[in-house]
């Protein structure tokens, strides 16, 4: 069929491979400096092959920094929230999904328009509400704890605390998680359901039995999601932790950019590496779910 | 379901940390690697003395990033019991705004206060008369510049007499040797720095030396702000000062770490510490011998006149709502010890307050050092008043202007003053 | 009737089952958002006297904010910031991979994975991957590309600095554009094209005639979303320039930081962000009307 095109055809082939070669190098051009530099003796700020080949600087971010805590500290929140957010999403978006009750539409609009606030918006006010929180769970641990009140204040503290941070977070990934749940539980027929219902099971027994092992992927989907922007999430642990020990990633990479009058680019680059590495692990399982996220099921 | 978490989590805590030691816990908050490493023997005195657990909080290097930090939490409350303040004219701020706790009482009443120089306790007291920080150490600023070019070049290294001479110095410079001429650091991305190691240098030695007013307002409208600014238009448009690594990150990066030690840049303002830190032992790109390959030269008036700059080097103070006042105040007193001004001068370069460091074998060994803090005893320094932090960002914004070439003296004067007008409001501005 | 009660009864089980969402939504999102309305209209600041005593100062802080140059500054670098990245470097970047790859091309899921994985990279990450790339002068990497190519080199994020962050957040965006655009794409049905070819329209009629019109919905409701998400840039333009230089890559959200933790003014930051609050819930709102969303 393309016979009399065929020559044409080849050239806006090799038009179209050019294209892409000239896309990707400039997608990849960053990467392959930080990947460079990460495993360079002597890095530099200019991308230029290594002079000599080491992960010294991987084992320095262990060693001599405080790179496992990070590491930790970042995976333990990040999870905690998609955790969170999982389930009060897969709630949420179930409820939002059935209900047929006047706050159902201005709910839906609202959230949709959560989305647009800038964060550094709400900075201020957050944290005087947190900070109105902290006191409160201080004086509730402090008779309990005696000693050891700073400790278990890092744990359940809202300033400076783990608790406050995986909350806030969570809060931050919640209107689009609940968008993914609601669209999702919408394409479920109530068949089902109803057939459990004539059984005679309780709302908790639905959900339980036959919601959640439908609602799988769409959970696994909100879950992603939330992940990926939380791990991302800068601002909120630069405002919201001091405590050395609760230090994440982002963190210790913005601090050892800033650190000293000279910077250590290779150090930087293994710390960026690391901080990479479970986002883009995460975005490679979310990727078949990114048409239909993205849209925010708006069309739902 | 949050609750339920918080529960589990309190509990964990509970069993994790049944054992930790008891003693009371004083928090540290300062920053940079230097300054961590020169404060550590003085954690472990404050831990031995007094008996308690010292934790240092390490926040963001850059002094602005560690402001942010610190004022959030000291607004908020739970900031920590001691901590260092990056730049001198933050405090005043601090003072009006009740986070700091009045120390004068104690200072005036421990002894190793009466042997600090005088300049050093004159800049510790606040517009209310009240002292609210250990002023350790000083920071003594003066013009650098490498003899051994200008000697080369047949140009005289004797002491400018006035800014006319200075200027003419640094043309000499550009046109015999090609370097550049003069550099006064400049521009937002330098931080306090273009108010504290820049523009204060020229502001003393001009017509109306102070900018502070007897009723704590800002004199900025006056002759000589204008012709500070011009000043610096003639060092940016002769070509006389590096301008564009002023403009980027880190703007001390390439002037002072590697055009000064090449020789591509003749002179610049700088402190005591730039024979350490900058260019001397703890440096990554030291000169050698550097004491006596660099010299220097006062800050000339602007007819006639000369001027040590002294300034307070990040002063410690105590948290007014801490919950141990009176061990953080005792703290306090030991971050005034002959002992950690020598320790910090090691690391850092900075002056030593006391006089007492001068008996101090560990003090002579600095010999860089000796007798700056000799001269410190004769400094003179910029009266700070409430609002100087404004002052400081709007000089910065001023000059950056001058830099990108984007206005003349009197659009900078204007930039400054519209600044702190619309920060502090109009009454702030005389 | 025992329907009824039965409807009512399902629907506040459903409610409780919303609650755990729409508590920490009121506390945390809703009721700053009020807060700071309130905030706007107080001289509350971080540090000075204004931190001890706080006044209330009305509608000071907004007569303020319109006289002030830099606000409006902000306002222009920020549309220019999402009109060039997000409508037009991620779109048009976007829609050229995406029909590229619509051909028979060896390598496209390799092709593919290297367009998306800027997507994959954190704000931080991508500014610090950046920093390397423009700053520095003859230094930075893309200046030592540029010589090796008999290029001029600049101090690029001095010289151009809108234009570059606006490069690095349209960088960060294409792999989104990508996706959604081939999945439009792949919605045009072949026998259109077939039929047109019938007809000998050229390539370019095709396009312009068949693949524009039928992508149209999809290319509307991509730039919307990428418009509105782009407005809440942050932590990329931070790291990279942190506004400078002279305030040219300030963009409102970071207008806003400055104004409330680099000069300490809480209650003028406020008001900035009241006015970046509405002009988002504008555009919000017109995104919500014009997709006529149903739900």
């Amino acid at each position: 069929m393309a016979g009399v095109n065929s020559p044409r055809q080849g050239a806006y082939t090799a038009l179209a491979y050019v294209t892409l070669i000239i896309i990707s190098i400039f997608c990849l051009l960053p990467f392959v400096w930080m990947a460079l530099a990460s495993v360079d003796s002597n890095a530099q700020l200019f991308l230029k092959w290594p002079d000599s080949w080491t992960f010294d600087n991987y084992i320095r971010v262990f060693a001599t920094e405080n790179g496992t805590r990070w590491f930790a500290n970042s995976l333990f929140t990040v999870l905690s929230a998609t955790i969170l957010v999982v389930i009060i999403s897969g709630l949420g978006g179930y409820a939002l999904s059935r209900s047929k009750a006047w706050w159902k539409q201005p709910f839906l609009y609202g959230i949709l328009l959560i989305r647009v606030l800038p964060s550094t918006a709400l900075l201020v006010p957050l944290y005087k509400i947190l900070l109105t929180a902290n006191n409160g769970m201080g004086s509730l641990v402090r008779p309990l704890a005696g000693e050891n009140y700073r400790a278990i204040m890092q744990m359940v503290g809202f300033i400076d605390g783990y608790l406050g941070l995986i909350i806030v977070l969570a809060t931050g990934q919640l209107p689009l998680a609940l968008w993914i749940m609601k669209v999702f539980f919408d394409g479920v027929p109530k068949d089902y359901e109803e057939a459990a219902i004539l059984d005679g099971a309780t709302l908790v027994q639905r959900i339980h039995r036959v919601l959640i092992p439908l609602a799988l992927p769409g959970l696994a989907a909100a879950g992603l999601f939330a992940f990926m922007s939380a791990w991302g999430d800068f601002l909120l642990p630069l405002i919201l932790l001091s405590s050395p020990e609760l230090q994440t990633l982002p963190i210790g990479l913005f601090r050892a950019f800033l650190r000293v009058n000279e910077i250590d680019y290779g150090l930087l680059a293994a710390i960026a590496t690391i901080y990479l590495i479970p986002a883009v692990i995460a975005f490679s399982f979310a990727r078949r779910y990114l048409v239909q996220t993205f849209s925010g099921g708006v069309k739902g | 379901m949050n609750r339920l978490i918080a529960g589990g989590l309190a509990a964990i805590a509970m069993s994790l940390l049944a054992s930790t030691a008891n003693a009371e816990t004083l928090r540290v908050a300062l920053h940079g690697q230097a300054g961590i490493d020169a404060f550590t023997p003085t954690a472990e005195r404050i831990e031995k003395e007094l008996g308690v657990t010292v934790e240092i909080v390490e926040y963001p290097a850059p002094d602005k990033d560690y402001m942010t930090k610190l004022l959030t939490e000291l607004a908020a409350g739970n900031a920590p019991d001691l901590f260092s303040i990056p730049g001198a004219s933050d405090v005043a701020d601090m003072v009006a705004a009740g986070y700091l706790a009045p120390v004068g009482a104690e200072l005036a009443a421990w002894p190793g206060y009466k042997d600090f120089v005088d300049v050093a306790k004159q800049l510790a007291v606040s517009p209310d008369g009240e002292t609210y920080v250990m002023p350790y150490i000083l920071g003594i600023q003066q013009i650098y510049f490498r003899r051994d070019v200008l000697e080369k070049a047949g140009i005289s290294t004797e002491q400018p007499k006035s800014w006319a001479d200075l200027l003419d110095r640094a043309k000499e410079i550009k046109a015999k040797t090609g370097a550049y001429g003069l550099l006064f650091p400049a521009g937002t991305s330098w931080g306090g720095g273009a108010f504290a190691e820049g523009f204060s240098h020229l502001i003393i030695g001009s017509s109306t030396p102070q900018i502070v007013t007897d009723d704590g307002k800002f004199d900025l409208n006056g002759k000589g702000v204008l012709d500070v600014f011009q000043f610096y238009k003639d060092l940016i448009d002769n070509d006389l000062m590096p301008v564009d690594p002023l403009l980027g990150p880190e703007p001390w990066v390439i002037p002072k770490y590697e055009m000064f030690p090449k020789g591509e840049l003749a002179a610049t303002t700088c402190g005591s510490w730039c024979y350490i830190f900058d260019w001397g032992r703890e440096s990554k790109n030291p000169i050698p011998d550097v004491t006596t390959v660099v010299g220097t030269w006062a800050d000339p008036g602007q007819e006639s006149g000369e001027f040590v700059l002294a300034g307070l080097g990040a002063p410690w103070a105590v948290n007014a709502k801490s919950a141990n006042l009176e061990l953080a105040k005792k703290a306090l007193l030991e971050t005034g010890s002959v002992d950690n001004q020598i320790e910090t001068a090691a690391r850092i370069g900075n002056i030593p307050s006391s006089n007492a460091v001068q008996a101090d074998p560990r003090f002579q060994a600095l010999t860089e050092l000796v007798p700056i803090q000799a001269a410190a005893n004769h400094g003179t320094y910029l009266k700070q008043a409430t609002g100087m932090s404004a002052v400081s960002e709007g000089v910065a914004r001023a000059t950056e202007a001058l830099l990108r070439k984007e206005t003349d003296a009197a659009g900078a004067q204007a930039i400054l003053v519209d600044y702190v007008k619309q920060t502090l409001g109009d009454e702030a501005v005389k | 009737m025992a329907f009824d009660a039965f409807q009512k009864r399902k629907e506040r089980q459903l409610l409780r089952l919303l609650l755990p969402a729409l508590i920490p939504l009121a506390v945390l999102v809703i009721y700053p958002a009020l807060y700071s309305v309130y905030l706007s209209m107080t001289n509350e600041a971080l540090t000075g006297l204004a931190a001890a005593k706080p006044r209330f100062v009305g509608v000071g802080n907004y007569l303020r904010l319109f006289s002030d140059a830099r606000f409006w500054n902000s306002l222009f670098v920020t549309f220019v910031f999402v009109v060039g990245s997000a409508i037009i470097g991620q779109f048009v970047i976007g829609f050229i991979a995406a029909l590229a790859l619509k051909r028979k091309i060896v390598g496209s899921s390799v092709f593919g994975a290297a367009i998306l994985l800027p997507n994959a990279a954190p704000e931080v990450v991508a500014g610090f991957m950046w920093i390397s790339m423009l700053a520095g002068g003859d230094h930075a990497t893309l200046s030592k590309i540029m010589i090796a190519l008999g290029l001029p080199w600049a101090d690029w994020l001095q010289t151009f600095p809108l234009f570059m962050v606006t490069m690095v957040n349209t960088w960060r965006g294409i792999g989104t554009a990508m996706i959604l655009l081939t999945a439009g794409l792949s919605a045009v049905p072949t026998e259109v094209y077939e039929a047109a070819r019938m007809d000998g329209a050229n390539p370019r009629q095709m396009f312009m005639r068949i693949t524009l019109p039928l992508m149209a919905p999809t290319i509307f409701l991509y730039m919307l979303i990428s418009t509105v998400s782009t407005i809440s840039v942050f932590g990329l333009v931070y790291a990279l320039t942190r506004g400078g230089p002279g305030g040219k890559t300030e963009v409102i959200s970071v207008y806003i930081y400055n104004q409330s933790f680099t000069n300490f003014q809480l209650g003028y930051g406020a008001a900035g962000a009241v006015v970046a609050l509405v002009v988002s819930l504008a555009l919000g709102i017109a995104y919500v009307r014009s997709l006529k969303v149903e739900v």
